[in-house]
């Protein structure tokens, strides 16, 4: 884990193997980071939860991503906005199956519906969820 | 924080008490304890998430598989929770039109 800089900087990067007992440590690092750029607690539930959303998916909840062995990166930037990226290689379908592990449930939908600024690139390197939230 | 499961009867109900987080790590424990209910002919159940500290897509698929299995056999699952940040994910994915959702076990075991 690298951190540093002043609060108006601060920028972590947490790298994870793809297991799914380690999501629960970005999620706490993700809700330790937005406390530093605000005291409202439903904004810090609100990045907790995506961010351990996407890591999910990045993991393994995406069917097509469980045979990757690539890590999962997941990088945050405390500036004018609070940005999150979640990486990893492999080509996440970026669309809800009903096949998959997740029986009934969008989590890409789940995503989408829980923050407005929401992307998912896709290239050879592998898959990046982007997300930001303006600061409250 | 693992998750915790505490199982009890009452009033023809089996009453599951959920403690702590339901991810893509835990929910699979969930999963396994619903469906060796449903499989002992237990087909009415209430999940009380009181003591739940932390939901995600995954637990709520957890939550919808049982809720199929139950009611495969006339069953119900009615679930307790009253916390505003769990609520919200239910509304979200519009599962708060698919689930009972009560504030206490009192008005779960209430509903006839």
């Amino acid at each position: 884990m690298r951190s540093g800089g002043a609060r108006t900087t601060t920028g972590i990067s947490v790298t994870i193997v793809r297991d799914p007992a380690l999501v629960r440590t970005v999620r706490l690092v993700a809700a330790a980071v937005a406390r530093r750029g605000s005291r409202d607690e439903e904004f810090v539930e609100e990045v907790r939860l995506a961010v351990g959303e996407a890591c999910a998916l990045l993991v393994g909840a995406d069917a097509t991503l469980a045979a990757v062995a690539d890590p999962v990166e997941v990088s945050m930037r405390l500036e004018d906005r609070l940005r999150v990226v979640v990486r990893s290689g492999g080509a996440a379908t970026a669309e809800d199956e009903s096949t998959g592990d997740v029986d009934g449930i969008e989590p890409w939908a789940l995503l989408r519906g829980l923050i407005t600024d929401f992307s998912v690139q896709r290239d050879v390197d592998g898959t990046a969820l982007s997300m930001s939230w303006p600061l409250r | 924080m693992d998750l915790s499961l505490e199982t009890r009867q009452e009033d023809g109900h089996t009453i599951i008490e959920v403690g702590g987080e339901i991810d893509v790590y835990t929910a699979p424990k969930l999963r396994d304890k619903i469906t060796e209910l449903v499989g002992n002919g237990e087909y009415n159940l209430v999940i009380d998430m009181e003591k739940v500290d932390f939901l995600d897509s995954t637990g709520l698929g957890v939550l919808v598989g049982g809720l199929k299995k139950v009611r495969a056999h006339d069953g119900s699952m009615r679930l307790i929770c009253n916390q505003e940040r769990l609520l919200k994910i239910f509304r979200i994915t519009g599962l708060a039109k698919v689930f009972a959702i009560h504030s206490s076990q009192a008005d779960a075991l209430a509903e006839r």
